[in-house]
């Protein structure tokens, strides 16, 4: 403990002296030690975090959908198609409606979005194993992107915490959660169900991402985000 | 319509046209007589995700072709309402199709459209969608290219296109993002090449030809969703053919042949210069060997002959050594030299002149010599330093490489190394290469080869390699003598065979010095002039005192009086070997010396001059020799420079 203490004490000088705030340059579950690092900076990694993040699950759906998908069930045109669990509030559709919405209300959203898919991600990545034949760049994507959605967590909550400085419990919202992900009933097929799984993951990962660039436009340019 | 045979064709592998979007028309794969098509809906897209159109085909039936027959009805997963809404706005300009407009638009929201009729009561077709998964955005806009550069050639360019987002998409807003796609082609080719998606508004494309006309398209697509939309206008790009670039080929092609040229001529160079470039590049390693004397000899171990030679037999040979190596010291001053400095160990040599010239090399500057070259030099009563300036530990493994015949005994200091006063130098223990005689003469041959002594106070150089003078002739000539006594059947004369043992008599090689005069130690000092591969003309040496001429194979150099032999004669036995050249041909002499030969004398001679024709002479005529023909007695210093020592300044005048 002792030496710890000294190395802060040594080290805290070299903080201070250098007058630069200090560049987070690891991931976003790093940033909470960085001692400061700017808004922008933040909402960007945090963009970017979700830009990723909706590629990759575009990506693995794909796979999945290459896979393991007959063919007459793909695209999600089927009428008897899948239904993504509704979540515990309402997420407004139109473009006209979601510019209206407060940065409070945007990013609570994505911390709920983010929230609840941690789970069900994990979950995907126990079933995904069982399969035989599941190429292993698709176990990587979703093993990935469990990972980044942890990291995406933290971002917003941090990025809550400095924007709003609204200080809250990360863990309050944990109960939205929905661990055996709720599925149509008559989906029995795990193939479908796991199809399913991935498909509303990629519509909700959409939804981050929009989310988040509303709120960055927003930052930007308050005036030509709404002119639309 | 291509809608049934599209959706036939679907093989596993098309999953982008199977997730299009478009929704092409699921509904007619029922259908099972391909004349006869039912209405069906040919497909909703979206162009900015804010609105969105469906269209729909009345098929063949004939009953339903006009209009208000067939209805567009949706409903969104979200409405409170399980019912079925009529399309809200049936565009009138294009016919068949349905428009949503923003306010009926949601995305994240399912949306189920379908072909109804009202009159029948029968759906003909369902479709099923998201808003974000079937937008198929707009083509880019102002698109444009820039030239990015020409190959040194001219014959390649880059250029970079650039364009802007469709308008109609909101993208900086965050609302759709999109992704790229460039395609070109040559004008007459139909292959598009199509290029990496790209994020951003610009692409630069490579490797295009000048002089080729280009057609330049882009597209794009809502990211991660991969509808891509249409295609934008289409753009030419070419660039001319600049015209200087056939100017430069004709240069490149001089500097070619030129280079070619050059290499060529100096491979001519190389080949016809070889030998004097073999030489420059590689300069041949000297080979171990002693000046004046035949490395032959050492190699193949006649250490009579080289001894014959070393001892001074043969002064004649040394005389080739360059003028400007002697001190203008006069040979006196040096001797004089020595006598202040007596040594400390040698008490008994002290009246040895020859034992002092020997023995004082310390302290002159003439530090690096070869034993037995009695190279004429300044210190010429030392043993013939040929270089000077060569430090002492050179000469030491010089001669030490050189006359060491024995692998054992190394002579550590052939020149100027002062038994006593050097004792410093370390005998070196280095095997003789190639010198090595596998027939060396008895034990007692191999020692007066070089005397070894280990440690200590250095022997003095071996008396065998110089040609002592043991006489001077009332003419003026140098009787000499190898260094041991040979058993030469003219008589020795006391004196300097007392001279001799006094020379040594105070080194441990006293006995050695017997040994050595027992045996036939010949040195042989090969001069051999290059120009007229004469003899030494040696004119003050004539009365050599060859050890031993009956002996078999030796080769012994005479020094022929100055006056009586003439040159030819002298030929006849006298090879003459300029010191300077790298190489030294031995000349073996057969005959035997002119039976003047003396019994072994004194252990060097002082080439006194050098002749026309490089040959070393032992008794020049100059004047300035003392008139005293006979060497100092040992007890004495030698004041001035006897008969029969060459000063170095005589070898500038060299006397023919």
């Amino acid at each position: 403990l002792t030496r710890s203490v000294v190395w802060a004490v040594l080290l805290w000088p070299c903080l201070v002296s250098l007058g630069v705030p200090l560049e987070c340059k690891d991931e976003q579950g790093s940033i909470i030690l960085c001692a400061s690092i700017s808004k922008e900076k933040l909402l960007d990694r945090v963009i970017q975090h979700a830009e990723l993040i909706y590629r990759v699950s575009e990506e693995s759906c794909t796979l999945f959908e290459e896979m393991f998908v007959p063919f007459p069930m793909r695209s999600q045109r089927n009428q008897a198609g899948y239904t993504c669990a509704t979540k515990a509030f309402p997420i407004p559709g139109s473009k006209s409606e979601i510019q209206q919405i407060s940065d409070k209300w945007l990013l609570h959203s994505v911390l709920i979005l983010v929230q609840s898919w941690i789970e069900p991600l994990v979950y995907l990545q126990t079933t995904l194993d069982r399969y035989d034949d599941a190429p292993d760049t698709l176990l990587k994507k979703t093993k990935w992107v469990s990972e980044k959605l942890l990291s995406l967590e933290q971002g917003v909550v941090v990025l809550i915490r400095k924007m709003l400085d609204d200080d809250m419990l990360t863990t309050s919202y944990y109960e939205q959660g929905v661990a055996p992900y709720a599925l149509q009933p008559e989906v029995l097929e795990s193939v479908l169900r796991d199809y399913t799984l991935l498909s509303c993951f990629k519509k909700d990962a959409h939804k981050m991402e929009t989310f988040l660039k509303l709120l960055k436009c927003r930052q930007t340019d308050k005036y030509s985000c709404f002119l639309h | 319509m291509a809608a049934p045979s599209f959706l036939l064709l679907f093989p596993l592998g098309l999953l982008s046209a199977v997730r299009s979007a478009s929704l092409m028309d699921p509904g007619s794969m029922t259908s099972s007589d391909p004349s006869v098509q039912a209405p069906h809906l040919t497909g909703c897209k979206s162009r900015e995700q804010e609105t969105f159109r469906c269209w729909w085909s009345p098929g063949s039936f004939q009953n339903l072709t006009e209009p208000g027959a067939l209805q567009i009805q949706y409903w969104k997963k979200n409405d409170l309402t399980k019912e079925w809404k009529e399309c809200p706005d049936y565009s009138s300009s294009v016919k068949n199709e349905c428009f949503f407009n923003k306010n009926n638009t949601v995305i994240w929201i399912k949306y189920c459209v379908r072909l109804h009729s009202e009159s029948q009561n029968k759906t003909y077709d369902t479709l099923c969608f998201e808003l974000q998964d079937i937008v198929h955005p707009d083509p880019p806009v102002a698109l444009n290219w820039t030239l990015l550069n020409i190959s040194r050639s001219g014959l390649n360019y880059d250029i970079m296109a650039s364009w802007e987002p469709p308008p109609s998409a909101d993208v900086s807003v965050g609302w759709l993002t999109l992704v790229y796609e460039v395609q070109y082609r040559r004008r007459n080719s139909s292959h598009w090449k199509v290029l990496e998606h790209e994020f951003g508004t610009q692409q630069s494309i490579y490797g295009l030809q000048t002089g080729e006309a280009y057609e330049v398209r882009v597209h794009c697509a809502m990211r991660a969703f991969n509808h891509f939309g249409e295609f934008s206008d289409v753009i030419f790009v070419h660039v001319p053919e600049i015209p200087n670039k056939e100017s430069t080929f004709p240069v490149t092609l001089v500097l070619i042949f030129g280079a070619v040229g050059v290499a060529i001529l100096l491979m001519l160079i190389i080949f016809s210069q070889q030998q004097r470039l073999m030489v420059i590049l590689l300069p041949p390693v000297p080979a171990p060997k002693i000046k004046g004397i035949d490395p032959a000899l050492l190699k193949n171990g006649k250490l009579d002959e080289l001894n014959f030679i070393l001892s001074g037999a043969g002064m004649g040979a040394l005389h080739s050594y360059p003028p400007d190596l002697y001190q203008d010291v006069p040979w006196v001053e040096f001797i004089e030299l020595d006598a202040d400095e007596p040594e400390p160990g040698e008490k008994d040599n002290q009246s040895s002149d020859s034992q002092r010239l020997l023995g004082h090399n310390n302290h002159h500057t003439n530090h690096g010599c070869f034993h037995g070259l009695s190279i004429p030099d300044d210190d010429s009563g030392r043993a013939s330093s040929y270089d000077p300036e060569l430090p002492d530990q050179e000469t030491l493994m010089l001669m030490a490489a050189l006359l060491s015949c024995q692998p054992n005994k190394v002579e550590p200091c052939l020149g100027n190394c002062s038994h006593s006063s050097t004792p410093s130098l370390d005998v070196l223990e280095v095997p003789c290469p190639g010198l090595q005689a596998p027939d060396l003469p008895p034990e007692g041959g191999e020692r007066h080869l070089v005397q070894t002594q280990l440690g200590g106070p250095q022997s003095w150089v071996n008396m065998d390699f110089y040609a002592q003078v043991s006489d001077v002739t009332p003419t003026g000539g140098v009787v000499l003598s190898p260094g041991q006594q040979v058993g030469a059947p003219e008589n020795t004369p006391t004196t300097k065979k007392d001279k001799k043992g006094k020379m040594e008599g105070g080194e441990e090689e006293s006995e050695e010095e017997e040994e050595r005069r027992t045996n036939k130690l010949k040195f042989q000092l090969l001069v051999v002039a290059p120009e007229a591969g004469g003899y030494t003309t040696e004119s003050s040496g004539r009365q050599m005192s060859t050890p031993d001429p009956s002996s078999p194979g030796e080769v012994y150099h005479t020094f022929p009086p100055p006056s009586a032999e003439s040159k030819p004669h002298q030929e006849a036995y006298l090879p003459a070997t300029t010191l300077l050249g790298d190489y030294q041909s031995p000349y073996i002499l057969p005959d035997s010396p002119p039976a003047q030969f003396l019994p072994p004398v004194s252990d060097y001679t002082v080439v006194q001059d050098v002749d026309f024709q490089h040959s070393l002479l032992l008794n020049p005529p100059s004047p300035q020799r003392s008139p005293t023909c006979s060497p100092q007695p040992p007890s004495k210093p030698l004041p001035v420079m006897p008969i029969g020592y060459l000063t170095p300044d005589l070898l500038g005048n060299l006397s023919p």
